[in-house]
């Protein structure tokens, strides 16, 4: 029971940070999305089609999540889509490191910025980490310092 | 399971507000994006450098013309020609092509059956530099201690005194 409680309130740090890593990672695709769509060509998975619609929605799905993190909003939901969205990622990321790829991670800069987030093995196991921390977001969150409580106790 | 199941559809409905707001702000912004590209993308990705690890040698260093080492020479066979170090074999460099199997194999032979514990390969100096990048290719083959020497050919032709030259 103290555990459980204990792992409430580690959540509470967890679901913050994952909301501000999500946010800060979808602020420079949306200023900018024609490089982030640039980013998803590189990758060569998707097909042409797709490229531009992903470039245009991922972005806004990310600060929809990500905001919700944060404010402790739908806490569950949210973090549901950031485990769906870093497993994608890692498996695009995978997918570019077997092809030996040389290029951007595009997470948080654009491909013209690859010295800064280039793609290796650390950002895969980063990703993981994120990955991990969702889903202890997902299990073990109880909305505590979140808006979702605060909306339950003001309604009567 | 039904708790799961409405977490599901709370995070289907997220997605879904999201991406409607995303096309209205993407049709709303000036410089939108077209919603299906109709041009490729012009992708410049670095493809991944062939080749093994190769060291780096001073020009001055004196067991590049010992007996132990064997030595390469990338430069074109007319620059060859016209000036090379004792016992060097030419294997030109082409930085479009790689370098053919059958003479790297020749190459492995030769370095196998000469003795040497290490090879040399010296370019044409320029950066980048054509010895540095057959080094390479001759390392990624499995050969071992191979080493370009920094400048290569014009840095050695300037310290004439250090390099006994064969000249044609």
């Amino acid at each position: 029971m103290r555990a459980t409680r204990l792992a409430a309130w580690l959540a509470v740090p967890a679901r913050w940070y994952l909301g501000v890593v999500f946010v800060g990672a979808c602020l420079h695709k949306i200023a900018d999305p024609g490089s982030f769509a640039l980013d998803i060509a590189t990758y060569d998975i998707l097909p042409l089609a797709l490229v531009n619609l992903v470039a245009i929605t991922l972005p806004w799905i990310e600060l929809g999540a990500g905001g919700m993190l944060f404010a402790g909003w739908r806490v569950r939901a949210a973090s549901l889509l950031v485990a769906v969205m870093m497993a994608v990622f890692i498996l695009a990321l995978l997918i570019a490191l077997t092809r030996g790829l040389d290029m951007s991670c595009g997470c948080f800069a654009s491909q013209g910025a690859e010295e800064e987030d280039p793609i290796s093995r650390v950002t895969v196991l980063r990703d993981l980490v994120w990955l991990g921390l969702a889903f202890f977001v997902f299990a073990f969150d109880r909305g505590l310092l979140g808006i979702n409580r605060w909306l339950q106790r003001r309604s009567p | 399971m039904p708790g799961l199941l409405r977490i599901l559809l709370e995070a289907i409905a997220v997605s879904a507000v999201a991406v409607v707001i995303s096309l209205l702000f993407n049709a709303l912004r000036p410089a939108g994006l077209e919603l299906i590209a109709r041009t490729p993308y012009q992708i410049l990705v670095p493809c991944p450098e062939p080749g093994g690890p190769v060291q780096v040698v001073q020009p001055t260093n004196p067991w590049i013309l010992s007996a132990r080492t064997f030595l390469v020479d990338a430069r074109s066979p007319q620059e060859f020609d016209l000036w090379h170090l004792p016992k060097a074999v030419n294997l030109p460099y082409d930085w479009l092509d790689p370098v053919p199997e059958d003479r790297l194999l020749e190459l492995a032979k030769s370095i196998a059956a000469s003795g040497a514990n290490r090879v040399a390969v010296y370019g044409d100096g320029g950066r980048p530099d054509s010895g540095e990048h057959l080094g390479k290719e001759i390392s990624g083959r499995g050969i071992k201690n191979v080493f370009f020497v920094a400048g290569g050919a014009p840095t050695m032709l300037a310290r004439p005194s250090h390099h006994r030259s064969e000249e044609r």
